[in-house]
């Protein structure tokens, strides 16, 4: 029974942060975390394919959610199993900071040890540090090839399909399972929780009672395996935002101006 | 232009670089080749290289993959690069992840590079990320600036958090090599020593076959609308703007979604659901051009959470002034056009 | 004392933030301006279980308990009054009334399809000449063989003109009034001899049915009795003691909506050059407000938790509803006056809520009423009897 995996995980909302460039010091006035919204695409996009169903194999495909990170709290993993994922594993472990070098050894180890999935989605970026490269990392750990940025994910047949922006518009393309897919942000609606499940993951009870288990690092890879690569050494702030800068000379010089400054901040 | 004729005398020895024997460390850059030449990201890659690689006291490599690429080698000496290795093969024509990986994974592996660059493009993501992986590597993303700690011959690199609310300092102190995608635009380009020469080692390849297969234009795909209130670009027009249509050029051009204040809405401008105004829309995004938007409190207190802000007004005293990063005190179809030939 | 929420309700609430935000609040306007009822919204509330929030699983509710509701009736509350408004009226006097007296059979046949929102609900008391004085309503129920014929008609009934099922009140004995008279019936809407006369043109809530219905020889099978012949009375007030938290949970959700729109202009909004927010009358404005806000929260949760703990509750449901209504009428008054005249104009959704604020205090049982209650409750712990 090919399961589907989805890594989930979380991010301090920034609406709940004051950056004081003055200060050069983010303050945190309300703690609260979403999850990543790009991973929430990647679940609905799992959620998706399970219903769709998957044909020539008779028992529909299993959702896991595994984090992301390792995280203080399994709250997370029950709002992926709330939302419809079928079961969860929390990580514990006595690493501090894990970077993403380190989670894609040790999510390979889980995907092997749970056996039987031939599908990991996850989000292709994150909301506040903007990289990509835990799909890919994993990829690489389990020999699996990778399809990144993608708009929407297929699967059936045994192989996946997805639709990914070139430069003149969107492709299709498509590769072998097994295979590692990141969904870009904001390119599926998720969908709500369903109440009476939500109640009981978060119980623990019913039909939920054994949805979340509870796997340690230190089973999964060697000691000197869980070392981070990277470390952090600080931030920076940037200038103090000059608002009202008059942009001088002919009409053509100011629009060089502009476009420099257009260029630098809008991504096609 | 001052008649610079006698620098040229003086520069006219060419200078032939050649690389010492003996290999291994050195600061690489992967090229990233755009319509047949080397793409600007790559040449700021190689900026920031010989920067580091002045500190440091190590060589400068670059490397391009592709089809009929030989000749590109020339721009990466002009740009600095010490040696140059390149890797023409018509299964490297376009960019597929599995062929190039290998190329790259076999050269690294005998090159052992202390810095990897690549640009922060789609095709350099996926491959800094797999090829950090195979060989142990820290890799740090779109990075917009970089320092060095020179005991431990580290690279501390800068990204934006939150779309660039601050930006995170991060190092790989012991794992070799250390691995970077490089932010297009953030680090100046080279100057190009039309002098500076070498010749590129062309390496024995056997790429690999690609796993992901392109099957064809998606026909038919329809992405889900972002709404107003979350557009990350947004054009918008007020009573001045002038011409419309230029408008939505600059719109289309940026990619942005078109909005406008009441008095677009007046003009037949826009639609009611348009309209940025706290009686209307608030919206949020990371860029907000304001086309003869005279900016009263209303749109303003409703467009103020831009993270940049741009203002074209024929009306010096416009409120729109007082919360716009960039004031063009113009007539919008005198900079309009201009601006979108200077976007390209 | 553990003042905390447990997890499942900080999830539950964090789901239904996410939904009223982007389900609900687009189209407040608008059923307001075109005096529509939200049946799209109802629907997917429906669809992840939320239209029975606090019911048990079993009967297809989502076993959240009255913490629950309170919870979703806020978050609807904060972002549409209308919407909290037809949700409140389904689950809160509608399917309540079925949930605290419906036999195991009238359960599995009509709470099951209302908890899962598949059909919808209300409940008939008020008449014209009973809405204080509900023990005054005339419509008579005669039995007739294995059933009962109901003449008469209400007013005022919300979702009255959509509801699938009704809980109708009706005389079966004259001579005995509320004490052992009156009786209570699950009706179904489609049955012959019920109909729609008319719906209200209201000042506010105008994206919810009110309803003058009709009965005439409207035959309803004795299986329907919800409840005893006889104990409509004991079985309505159950109902209504029920409801009134829920509302003070919708005041709450105004009034948390009102104080965030005043906060968001006084910083914004300059005169004089400086910021509202910098004038001392506009700080204690919102410092009032705000302390309002906090005691109507810490009274609706504490009642919830009482009401899910089996512990009476009346005197303090009826203070839930009274000081949430008049809490949620005084901070959107703060709400418009902070907002001057942009807060007058139609295009701005203050002037909807000020509209919406007002009826809280009249229906469910006017905080005259409520104020019986209360005065009635607290004599009596003093051994003294008195007559309203």
């Amino acid at each position: 029974m090919p399961n589907i995996i989805v890594l989930i995980g979380r991010v301090l909302d920034p609406s709940g942060i004051v950056f004081n460039r003055r200060a050069g010091r983010l303050f945190v006035n309300r703690e609260e975390y979403l999850l990543q919204p790009a991973d929430r695409c990647a679940l609905e996009a799992a959620l998706r394919i399970k219903e769709a169903g998957r044909p020539k194999e008779s028992p529909s495909a299993e959702v896991v959610a595994l984090p992301r990170t390792l995280l203080p709290d399994d709250d997370v993993l029950r709002q992926a199993v709330a939302t419809g994922a079928d079961r969860a594993i929390y990580l514990a472990g006595q690493v501090a900071n894990a970077d993403d070098a380190l989670m894609a050894r040790v999510l390979a180890a889980v995907v092997e040890r749970l056996g039987g999935a031939d599908l990991v989605l996850t989000g292709a970026t994150t909301l506040d540090t903007g990289q990509g490269q835990l799909g890919p990392r994993l990829a690489e750990a389990l020999g699996w090839p990778q399809i990144v940025d993608v708009w929407h994910v297929e699967a059936a047949d045994g192989r996946v399909r997805a639709v990914r922006k070139g430069k003149d518009g969107f492709v299709a393309v498509e590769a072998d399972l097994p295979a590692v897919v990141t969904v870009l942000p904001g390119v599926l609606k998720p969908r709500y929780p369903d109440g009476a499940r939500l109640i009981n993951v978060y119980r623990g009870v019913k039909e939920m009672a054994n949805a979340l288990e509870q796997w340690d690092v230190a089973d999964l890879v060697e000691a000197q395996a869980l070392k981070p690569l990277v470390e952090r050494r600080g931030q920076e702030f940037p200038a103090e935002r000059e608002r009202g800068a008059r942009v001088s000379g002919t009409p053509a010089q100011m629009a060089q101006t502009v476009a420099e400054a257009l260029r630098q901040r809008v991504r096609r | 232009m001052a008649d610079m004729s006698y620098l040229d005398l003086l520069m006219a020895q060419q200078e032939e670089v050649s690389e010492a024997e003996g290999g291994g460390g050195g600061i690489w850059v992967v090229a990233d080749v755009v319509d047949g030449a080397v793409a600007p990201v790559t040449l700021e890659a190689l900026g920031a290289a010989r920067t580091l690689a002045g500190a440091l006291g190590a060589y400068v490599y670059g490397v391009v993959l592709g089809e009929d690429v030989a000749d590109l080698s020339a721009t990466l000496y002009q740009a600095g690069a010490d040696g140059v290795r390149v890797a023409d093969h018509p299964a490297l024509a376009q960019f597929a992840l599995e062929p190039y990986l290998k190329v790259l994974s076999d050269l690294f592996e005998a090159e052992k590079p202390e810095v990897i660059l690549f640009g922060a493009t789609p095709a350099g993501q996926e491959l800094a990320a797999r090829l950090a992986q195979r060989m142990g590597g820290g890799l740090i993303e779109h990075v917009t600036s970089a320092s060095l700690d020179e005991s431990t011959r580290t690279v501390q690199g800068a990204f934006p958090i939150y779309g660039g609310e601050y930006f995170e300092v991060v190092a790989c102190p012991e794992a070799r090599p250390q691995f970077l995608t490089v932010e297009p635009g953030a680090f100046s380009a080279p100057f190009l020593d039309p002098y500076r020469k070498g010749e590129p080692k062309m390496l024995e390849v056997e790429p690999g076959e690609p796993a992901v297969r392109v099957v064809g234009p998606a026909g038919g795909f329809e992405p889900l609308a972002v709404p107003l209130a979350q557009a990350p670009v947004i054009v918008a027009a007020g009573r001045q703007a002038g011409d419309f249509e230029l408008v939505k050029q600059l719109a289309a051009r940026l990619g942005a979604q078109v909005a406008g204040d009441r008095g677009a809405r007046d003009a037949g401008w826009i639609g009611a659901e348009q309209i940025v105004d706290v009686r209307g829309v608030t919206v949020a995004p990371q860029v907000y051009v304001a086309v003869g938007i005279r900016g009263d409190t209303f749109h303003n207190a409703a467009m103020e959470g831009a993270r940049f802000i741009v203002a074209i007004h024929p009306d010096p005293t416009a409120p729109i002034f007082q919360v716009a990063d960039l004031c063009l005190e113009a007539e919008p179809k005198d900079v309009l056009p201009a601006l979108l030939e200077a976007l390209g | 004392m553990d003042f905390t929420f447990s997890p499942e309700h900080v999830a539950l609430r964090r789901m239904i933030r996410e939904f009223a935000e982007t389900e609900v609040a687009p189209i407040a306007a608008e059923i307001d301006r075109e005096h529509k009822v939200p049946h799209d919204v109802l629907h997917k509330l429906g669809q992840i279980g939320l239209l029975g929030v606090c019911f048990p699983q079993e009967y297809g509710g989502m076993g959240a308990g009255e913490a629950g509701y309170c919870i979703l009736m806020e978050e609807l509350g904060r972002v549409c009054t209308s919407t909290a408004t037809n949700v409140g009226a389904h689950i809160g006097i509608g399917a309540m009334a079925i949930h605290l007296d419906g036999s195991e059979e009238q359960k599995r046949k009509y709470l099951v399809p209302l908890a899962r929102g598949e059909k919808m609900a209300a409940f008939g008391l008020t008449e014209s000449n009973a809405g204080s004085d509900a023990a005054n309503i005339r419509t008579r129920a005669v039995r007739e063989g294995d059933s009962w014929i109901l003449d008469g008609g209400k007013v005022y009934i919300t979702n009255g003109g959509y509801a699938h099922v009704i809980t109708v009140m009706a005389v079966t004995d004259p001579a005995l009034g509320a004490r052992g008279g009156v009786t209570a019936f699950i009706v179904e809407t489609d049955w012959p001899g019920f109909k729609v006369a008319r719906e209200e043109d209201k000042m506010g809530i105008r994206g919810t049915s009110t309803a003058e219905l009709v009965f005439e020889e409207l035959r309803v099978p004795h299986e329907n009795v919800l409840g005893k012949v006889g104990e409509g009375f004991v079985a309505f007030m159950r109902s209504l003691d029920m409801g009134r938290l829920t509302l003070g949970a919708a005041g709450l959700g105004g009034a948390q909506a009102a104080l965030e729109w005043s906060v968001r202009w006084a910083k914004t909004r300059k005169q004089f050059g400086t910021e509202l927010a910098n004038k001392q009358s506009v700080q204690w404005m919102i410092a009032n407000l705000a302390t309002e806000i906090e005691a109507l929260r810490s009274l609706v949760y504490r009642v919830a938790w009482m009401v899910d703990a089996h512990q009476p509750f009346t005197q303090l449901a009826a203070m839930c509803k009274m000081y949430g209504s008049e809490v949620g009428s005084r901070a959107i008054d703060v709400a418009l006056q902070i907002h001057g005249g942009l807060g007058y104009t139609r295009d701005f959704p203050i002037e909807r809520a000020f509209r919406d604020a007002r009826i809280a205090e009249i229906f469910e049982g006017t905080n005259e009423i409520q104020r019986i209650v209360i005065a009635s409750n607290i004599f009596r712990d003093y051994g003294v009897r008195i007559r309203p």
